[in-house]
């Protein structure tokens, strides 16, 4: 919706004033303003607003997301970051208080397919966390817990993490200051949304594999007239069989034939599987034909320093960089931020990436090539480690040749399989 | 009529103007922004031949290697900034004078091009920049990145750049790079 669009209805109103006001037809006229306020009212629903503080108390740092209705929610815990997803029915808009936490470093927002996520960017990881709700505004508190052998690294010394503890007087006036009746049921749900155990132990479930293109879009061609879309789905359903035989996770591919799957949907698919890694299997080419070899892509956020720094996640406000954000700016982040999941998982797919690469080297006995970054539409709404790999370039008649073999393409996804185990096999130890 | 009333009335007619204005410019965060500066209509009538000329660089890509190779240019220094830049658009497009690789599909032509206040370049191509195009990763990141560094190494106004293709904005280039953001310059990709 434009800011052009807010203008209509305003103008309408002018005309409806003075068109009744001449005819002294005041009762309509403030019939028509009483059901354009209700309009207004009933359309501002749909557009929910969230307010974020984050404020720290003796054993814990506590997030307090505010919203005018009651929100679905569910939270993930990436070592040191967790995820807050809300489903998306109408639009959010957020406003955070600025803060400074020993707890939280770092919030940002994302939007995925058909949810807003809430990333919290904790100081350190393993930190531990409790969720609840309460009404009467609706609030959703997460708390924030050092891990426990950094406990006594804390002044002053404190009790135990989980022992019940005596609220701080800004704690209560917080909390006990807005009760409802509604506390007790809301001390009823606490349990209702348990810590999660991190990630590796718990969310590796399925690996979603994205065979490049389809259909109409063909991709890139090779001088023999290969087509990009015929190489990356064999090498694809290659890949699923070798994770399937040998390991625990369900595998989908974003197609199994040569249809048109829209970029959007390919990441759809990864976020509404609640995919643990997305894999996009692509071919490259080039102009010139002697170029080649395998390269592992990850998503370049696309943004100067400056807005990785204060955008990518919204930096508390550290006063030298809230000062230059004019509010013209403040949109800029919107933008830049808008269905832009994959912005929070950057440092794990570069990892993914670096993995994948070095085995791709070592089946091709090539010279250290290093992963690389770009701005992929693609990977930018998958929420969670994304990678781009292209196998060989399909513009180099050698390896349009060999990128035609089973043998070629078998290679390919083991080498690709036997960096994801890698990449799980560190991720786990984390 | 009741002067009362009116002033009521008014009252009731600014609160919900205001009311209205606030809901809908908080439901516009994909607003789109076109701060005009200086347009590409306005290509000067200044007698080029009087006016001074300044080096340039351009991004062109190589036999050699994937990387972009900046080639040095002449180009008249106009005082309009959108001239100055569409000079340069347009020496990429004819081509390199040492033998380097054409970035862009050679059929390429300029439409359109724009500048806004806060330093988005618009470079509206016409499509052959996307149907001639070869496709690919690397030929998209070649074709992208010599439009976006060479505007940006060139002209201190310029931090992003939005690529066009016929007058509209694409979701990518052939398939692969993104074009439904303005980009900033990878520098990274040119070789040393
Ligand atoms: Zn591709």
């Amino acid at each position: 919706m434009s800011s052009d669009a807010g203008s209509i209805p305003a103008a309408s109103i002018i005309a409806i004033g003075t068109k009744a006001l001449s005819k002294s037809r005041k009762r309509n006229l403030i019939a028509a303003l009483f059901i354009f306020f209700l309009a207004i009212l009933v359309f501002s629903q749909s557009l929910t607003s969230l307010k974020i503080s984050i404020r720290d108390y003796e054993q814990y740092g506590r997030v307090v997301i505010e919203s005018a209705a009651p929100l679905s929610y569910h939270i993930e815990q990436y070592t040191s970051l967790f995820l807050v997803r809300f489903r998306a029915e109408g639009n959010f808009t957020i406003h955070r208080e600025s803060f400074k936490s020993k707890y939280v470093k770092s919030l940002g927002w994302a939007k995925g397919s058909d949810y807003y996520m809430l990333t919290i960017n904790a100081t350190g990881p393993d930190y531990s966390f409790e969720s609840f709700t309460l009404t009467n505004p609706h609030r959703i508190v997460i708390d924030i817990h050092l891990p426990e052998q950094s406990k006594e690294d804390l002044p002053p010394p404190e009790k135990p993490k989980r022992t019940p503890q005596p609220r701080t007087e800004e704690a209560e006036s917080q909390i006990e200051s807005k009760e409802s009746p509604d506390r007790q049921q809301d001390e009823v749900e606490e349990p209702s949304a348990p810590s999660m155990p991190p990630l590796a132990s718990q969310a590796l479930r399925t690996i979603v594999i994205d065979p490049g293109h389809g259909g109409l879009e063909v991709g890139s061609k090779g001088k023999f007239g290969t087509l990009e879309k015929n190489l990356t789905l064999p090498i694809s359903q290659k890949l699923k069989a070798i994770i399937e035989r040998n390991l625990a996770y369900r595998v989908v591919l974003t197609r199994d034939k040569d249809v048109d799957v829209s970029l959007e949907n390919r990441a759809a698919i990864a976020n509404n599987n609640r995919a643990m890694l997305f894999i996009s299997v692509h071919v490259n080419g080039f102009p010139r034909s002697s170029a080649r070899g395998s390269e592992t892509f990850f998503l370049s956020l696309n943004a100067t320093d400056e807005e990785s720094r204060r955008l990518a996640y919204m930096e508390n406000n550290s006063s030298d960089i809230e000062s230059k954000i004019s509010s013209e700016d403040e949109d800029d982040i919107m933008m830049i931020l808008w269905d832009m999941a994959q912005s929070a998982f950057i440092k794990q797919s570069s990892e993914l990436a670096e993995n994948i690469q070095q085995e791709l080297n070592s089946l091709l006995g090539t010279r250290n090539r290093g992963i690389k970054q770009a701005p992929f539409k693609v990977l930018t709404g998958v929420a969670c480690p994304a990678i781009l790999v292209e196998v060989a370039f399909i513009s180099n008649p050698a390896e349009e040749r060999k990128l035609q073999t089973e043998e070629f393409q078998e290679n390919v996804a083991r080498a690709i399989y036997r960096g994801i185990t890698n990449f799980l096999r560190n991720y786990s130890t984390e | 009529m009741d002067a009362k009333k009116i002033i009521i009335l008014s009252a009731l007619v600014v609160v919900s103007l205001i009311l209205a204005v606030v809901f809908f410019r908080s439901g516009g965060e994909e607003k789109i922004k076109h701060y005009l500066d200086e347009s590409f209509q306005e290509k000067d009538n200044l007698s080029e031949e009087s006016l001074p000329t300044r080096s340039i660089t351009l991004y062109f890509l190589s036999e050699d290697d994937n990387y972009l190779h900046p080639e040095k240019r002449e180009i008249v220094d106009h005082p309009s900034i959108v001239h100055q830049a569409i000079q340069s658009i347009e020496e990429l497009l004819k081509g390199s004078q040492n033998g380097l690789l054409p970035p862009l599909p050679v059929d390429t032509e300029l439409r359109e091009f724009f500048i806004t206040k806060r330093g988005i370049a618009y470079v509206d191509f016409s499509s052959e920049i996307r149907e001639e195009h070869l496709s690919g990763t690397s030929a998209e990141m070649g074709t992208v990145f010599a439009v976006v560094n060479t505007l940006t190494y060139n002209f201190k106004d310029i931090n992003k750049v939005f690529i066009l293709i016929d007058g509209s904005e694409k979701e990518t280039l052939a398939g692969h790079i993104d074009l439904s953001r303005p980009l900033v310059p990878r520098y990274d990709l040119v070789a040393n």
